[in-house]
């Protein structure tokens, strides 16, 4: 353990990358839906409020869907700003700092959202 | 001994400049702004569908404001981004498992093709909208 | 050769030490199948004896005459002014990126060099590890083919760094090991140097390659870098998950 706490920590690896392609091709897969469902079909192109209810309620699959979108999206960002991010190589305390942000930002994100999505779904009730 | 010489660059300008740059660089290029357009576009996406919790005053009233020109232009901006980015995003995936990588130069002619194919139809239901 | 002339204005990237750079201009009568070092070289000769350039053997084997010809990599000696401009035309010369310089047009390439001793890229390729084609001396199977017939050589690789300078992200992320150092360690092959995998698999490895292939598309010797660092990544991915069910 000593040896590998003395040597310089890895940064990135294979698993961080692993999880950005497979993220992405889900997103894709998710976002075809997505825009067909909010953008063509929609009536006017966007959907109003009590649209936008009624579609959550009726079709249960919808906020499920949603909600593993918006994790795969925050998740596949996050890695990809960091991996920006190591481009300009950071120091190793500065890049402490940003992943304890970006473990943040992705926490708060994920739970405003869900707490967004049942928010619509319950909404008048 | 020598001081450690900094490296002739013009840092973050270098990702971005394209004269002299191959298909593939140009292809990195447009891959790394859409990425930063589409992370901004996300987190501001978020933010304005808590909208949806306020109830429909709010929320209706905001979709109305979206559908100002400038907006329908930045949300055309996104499309464009988003279906470069996610089609891209393929392309890489696959040459990095190895795959077609001789072919990605005409991997990336198809990508841009299909993003301006996709445009024009987003486009036109878009205009036809509203 | 032709009786063609031609008048190109050289353009040339000046600096010492630590004065600020410049550009010098010097208009040239040339002949259009002469290469861009012919160019150099007689600046250097007849116009300015401060000139500073590095070049040694002519025929595209040393590596040393990499420079930046009107924005892309080249190695000037196999680079003919015909193709890099026109008659009355220009050519701007400077050094090679993500580099530091030493003076006008020569950088110092120790960030390769050093990174090349660290995936043991060999000086001298034995016969068995890069054979030349057509002498029926077979390699190790995981030596790479191209299309099924070609063996393909890193022996090729004549270290001129010009994928390290055509690379967009190497300029920003310096300790990178670079496209011709992954491509070195992607013919060493994983499987004989399971050592490598961590030198690799880290920030400053593989995963700052953001594939825009400006490697492949510079590379004078066809060694094809970044095919070989896509190549890697399977190496190294398809390694890794092995390990999540065998114990290395």
């Amino acid at each position: 353990m000593q040896n590998t706490l003395s040597q310089p920590k890895p940064g990135e690896s294979y698993l961080l990358w692993l999880i950005k392609i497979v993220s992405g091709v889900l997103i894709l897969a998710v976002l075809i839906i997505h825009f067909l469902v909010n953008h063509l079909f929609a009536p006017n192109g966007l959907l109003s409020h009590a649209e936008v209810v009624a579609y959550y309620r009726n079709y249960p699959i919808v906020p499920i869907m949603e909600g593993f979108f918006l994790v795969f999206v925050v998740a596949h960002s996050l890695i990809g700003s960091r991996s920006i991010i190591l481009d300009l190589r950071p120091s190793p305390a500065v890049l402490k700092v940003l992943d304890y942000l970006f473990i943040a930002v992705g926490l708060f994100a994920t739970a405003y959202g869900i707490w967004l999505l049942f928010a619509v779904i319950n909404f008048g009730v | 001994m020598d001081t450690p010489k900094k490296p002739n660059t013009r840092g973050i300008l270098d990702w971005f400049d394209p004269r002299g740059r191959n298909v593939g660089g140009w292809g990195f290029i447009i891959n790394r702004l859409s990425a930063i357009g589409l992370t901004v576009y996300l987190y501001l996406h978020l933010y304005m569908l808590g909208k949806l919790a306020q109830g429909p005053e709010a929320f209706d009233a905001f979709i109305e404001t979206a559908k100002q020109p400038a907006i329908m232009f930045g949300e055309m901006l996104v499309i464009i981004a988003g279906l470069y980015h996610g089609l891209n995003g393929l392309r890489i995936a696959l040459n990095s498992f190895g795959i077609a990588v001789p072919a990605q130069r005409q991997l990336l002619y198809g990508v841009v093709g299909i993003t301006l194919i996709g445009t024009v139809v987003f486009g036109v239901r878009m205009l036809t909208a509203h | 050769m032709t009786e063609e002339k031609w008048t190109v204005k050289f353009v040339i990237f000046r600096k010492k030490g630590d004065q600020p750079p410049r550009y010098d201009s010097y208009v040239l009568e040339v002949d259009p199948d002469e290469y861009v070092i012919d160019g150099v070289e007689r600046i250097w000769a007849f116009h300015d004896r401060s000139l500073i350039f590095a070049h040694a053997c002519h025929h595209s084997t040393c590596g040393a005459c990499g420079m930046r010809v009107n924005d892309v990599e080249k190695l000037t000696c196999i680079t003919k002014i015909r193709d890099v401009t026109t008659n009355g035309g220009s050519l701007k010369i400077e050094p090679l990126r993500n580099f530091p310089i030493i003076g006008d047009l020569v950088v110092d390439m120790t960030r390769m060099y050093a990174a090349m001793d660290r995936v043991h890229a060999k000086a001298v390729h034995p016969l068995s590890a890069a054979p030349l084609e057509g002498e029926g001396i077979r390699p190790p199977k995981d030596v790479p083919r191209n299309n099924g017939d070609e063996y393909l050589r890193l022996a090729d690789c004549i270290e001129c760094g010009l994928c390290i300078s055509a690379c967009p992200v190497a300029g920003t992320a310096e300790n990178y090991l670079g496209p011709a150092v992954l491509a070195a360690a992607q013919l060493q092959g994983l499987k004989h140097n399971p050592d490598l995998l961590d030198l690799v698999d880290c920030a400053d490895g593989l995963w700052r390659c953001h594939s825009a292939y400006e490697c492949t598309a510079v590379c004078p010797s066809n060694v094809d870098p970044g095919w070989r660092i896509m190549d890697l990544r399977r190496q190294v991915v398809g390694e890794r998950i092995k390990r999540w069910f065998v114990k290395a």
